[in-house]
């Protein structure tokens, strides 16, 4: 597909959006109450679930570690995720590649120190797949361990941002920033998926796999960082709104 | 309370008029500076990183930490608590976290030389140690090789236990024990698991129900982590002792005949009615939990009388919409 029509001369992507619209990011907490925590997150055609069990006694001796918990992360695609049905096994490099950013990025989200010898396993289920899988993935997963009770410095909110660039004429603009990428965009452009944590906008994860020229890095990160930040209150506004609804209940009930 | 930390070397007072006059002589603060700072606490929920106070004043607690120079921050999603000095955050769901005194009921996941490994639904599994049972053949009996030996004998993988937690070890695991006659296998029953929140810690952990209609007593043991064992009530039987006080048992003899059968594996005969009486405590227990509301020994008895009602008045079964239906009746009532 040419570049050109990722972006129309209007300013108009291929589903519709301009360049800073995030898709419509729907998020409900607690899905399944038989877990410690869960979450499910739906952003445009992009779907996951997460669940959480822990932080519990290690399911191997080896992932003990004495002085704080053990986080494994378990990521599955579902074999209609994507446009052609297929299945992926668990050995697959991207998957294991996704597996050990996500570990790595709560391993520092969540404060391990607290409970030492122990596990918490994050089990994370692509069930659409539309593009940013691993923004969402990181987005379900800090919801989900927050509804776990786990305590974790901060939220951790991700985002992508894909980088259009210009026609090369005079006068004309470098490039665009599109923000929130979907499945046709991604397979085409430089995306950057950036995780911040906390209010402070401090970034815990960038991930660049394809080539973006150097100056436009320093845009995408500042319209990522801006736009993680939107993400994360509208996470606290749905886990306020959670809360509130779990308080209620018990308050009836005692 | 092991694991606070003070705030590493609290920043000094800006040296402002209004906190020299209300500081007394060795420099503690009086209590009218902490009460113009109570109000600026937050009320309602707090999230994640959300700062709750700078005041160096405050001690931070379980569910916050320290953001430098003295900002302290919430770390879970809960209600503010105020313990004197201490600002800490509950969390409005998590793991269960034992306290010494706890009863709780666990599974024995591990079996080793001198001890048990019990899951209590915690962050790490207890340990229940051979010297913290009830030997049988007498309390005062001293622990032997031989015990060692048979260490499955007493309990073994799978076993459920109702124990209560004796001691914190230094990373905040459990240690139990069951020397007491209330404490032990557990036998003739089903469990339940509901979230750790939904049993609030209280002085009595053991209910009665009356079963209707023929059916006999029901016993329900409610541990704090959350698992709640029903059964058909323990009846110690207590043979007559040979050539002894007519009626009376001495204490040591009542523990021996009761060890008999302490460690048995064979469930008794449980009629029919009682059985279906256990089934429908077990539905009261999981609808309240579901539903937010805490189970206790009163709200267990009024939700169990209205589910028999509701059979009776031909709505059997406690799923979905009935259930909420008993509940929104427990309420009322």
């Amino acid at each position: 597909m040419p570049r050109e029509e990722l972006l129309s001369p209007e300013g108009l992507r291929l589903d519709g959006r301009r360049w800073n619209n995030l898709r419509t990011l729907k998020l409900s907490l607690r899905t399944h109450p038989t877990s410690s925590g869960s979450a499910l997150l739906t952003s445009g055609h992009t779907s996951i679930l997460c669940l959480i069990h822990g932080p519990s006694e290690p399911s191997l001796r080896s992932k003990q570690q004495h002085d704080r918990c053990t986080i494994t992360v378990d990521l599955t695609y579902a074999p209609f995720s994507g446009t052609d049905r297929k299945r992926r096994n668990r050995t697959d490099k991207r998957i294991s590649e996704l597996r050990s950013v996500i570990q790595r990025t709560f391993s520092r989200a969540v404060m391990t120190h607290l409970h030492p010898r122990s596990e918490i396993t994050i089990t994370l289920l692509v069930l659409s797949q539309d593009g940013g899988v691993l923004a969402g993935c990181i987005n379900a997963a800090t919801l989900a361990l927050i509804d776990a009770g786990v305590p974790m410095w901060g939220y951790v909110a991700a985002v992508t941002v894909g980088w259009v660039p210009g026609q090369g004429g005079e006068g004309e603009e470098e490039g665009t920033p599109v923000l929130d990428v979907n499945n046709a965009e991604e397979g085409e452009l430089g995306v950057l998926t950036l995780a911040t944590m906390g209010d402070k906008g401090r970034v815990i994860l960038g991930m660049l796999e394809s080539r973006v020229r150097l100056e436009a890095v320093e845009g995408l990160m500042a319209v990522a960082v801006d736009s993680a930040g939107k993400v994360k209150d509208m996470m606290d506004e749905e886990v306020r709104r959670h809360g509130e609804a779990i308080a209620r209940a018990a308050g009836v009930g005692s | 309370m092991l694991s606070i930390s003070l705030p590493s070397a609290a920043p000094p007072l800006p040296p402002s008029s209004h906190h020299r006059a209300s500081s007394d002589p060795d420099g503690d603060i009086t209590m009218s500076a902490s009460a113009d700072d109570l109000d600026h606490l937050p009320t309602t929920l707090v999230t994640p990183g959300e700062p709750l106070t700078t005041s160096p004043q405050w001690m931070r607690g379980h569910g916050t930490y320290l953001t430098p120079p003295s900002t302290i921050t919430s770390s879970v999603l809960g209600h503010i608590t105020k313990t004197n000095k201490l600002l800490s955050v509950t969390p409005l769901h998590s793991r269960y976290t034992p306290e010494i005194g706890d009863l709780v009921i666990g599974r024995i996941s591990e079996v080793q030389a001198k001890r048990w490994k019990v899951d209590i639904g915690s962050h790490q599994h207890a340990a229940l140690l051979l010297s913290s049972i009830n030997l049988p053949g007498g309390i005062l009996r001293k622990r032997t090789s031989t015990d060692e030996l048979q260490i499955r004998t007493f309990f073994s993988e799978g076993d459920l236990l109702v124990a209560e937690v004796q001691s914190l070890f230094q990373d905040g695991s459990a240690s139990l024990h069951t020397r007491s006659l209330k404490y032990g296998k557990l036998r003739n029953g089903m469990l339940v698991v509901v979230p750790s929140a939904m049993v609030p810690r209280s002085k009595n952990h053991t209910v009665v129900l009356k079963g209707g209609a023929g059916a006999g007593e029901v016993e329900v043991v409610l541990g704090v982590n959350g698992f709640v064992w029903i059964a058909k009530k323990r009846v110690v039987e207590v043979k007559k002792p040979e050539g002894g006080v007519q009626g009376m048992v001495s204490i040591t003899r009542l523990e021996e005949e009761a060890s008999m059968a302490l460690y048995s594996n064979e469930n008794d005969e449980v009629d029919e009615a009682t059985r279906k009486e256990i089934a429908r405590v077990a539905g009261v227990v999981r609808v309240l939990a579901r539903e937010g509301v805490r189970v206790e020994e009163e709200v267990l008895k009024i939700g169990y009388k209205i589910a028999v009602e509701m059979a009776e008045e031909g709505d059997e079964g406690l799923e979905g919409e009935r259930g909420r239906r008993m509940v929104e009746r427990v309420l009322g009532s």
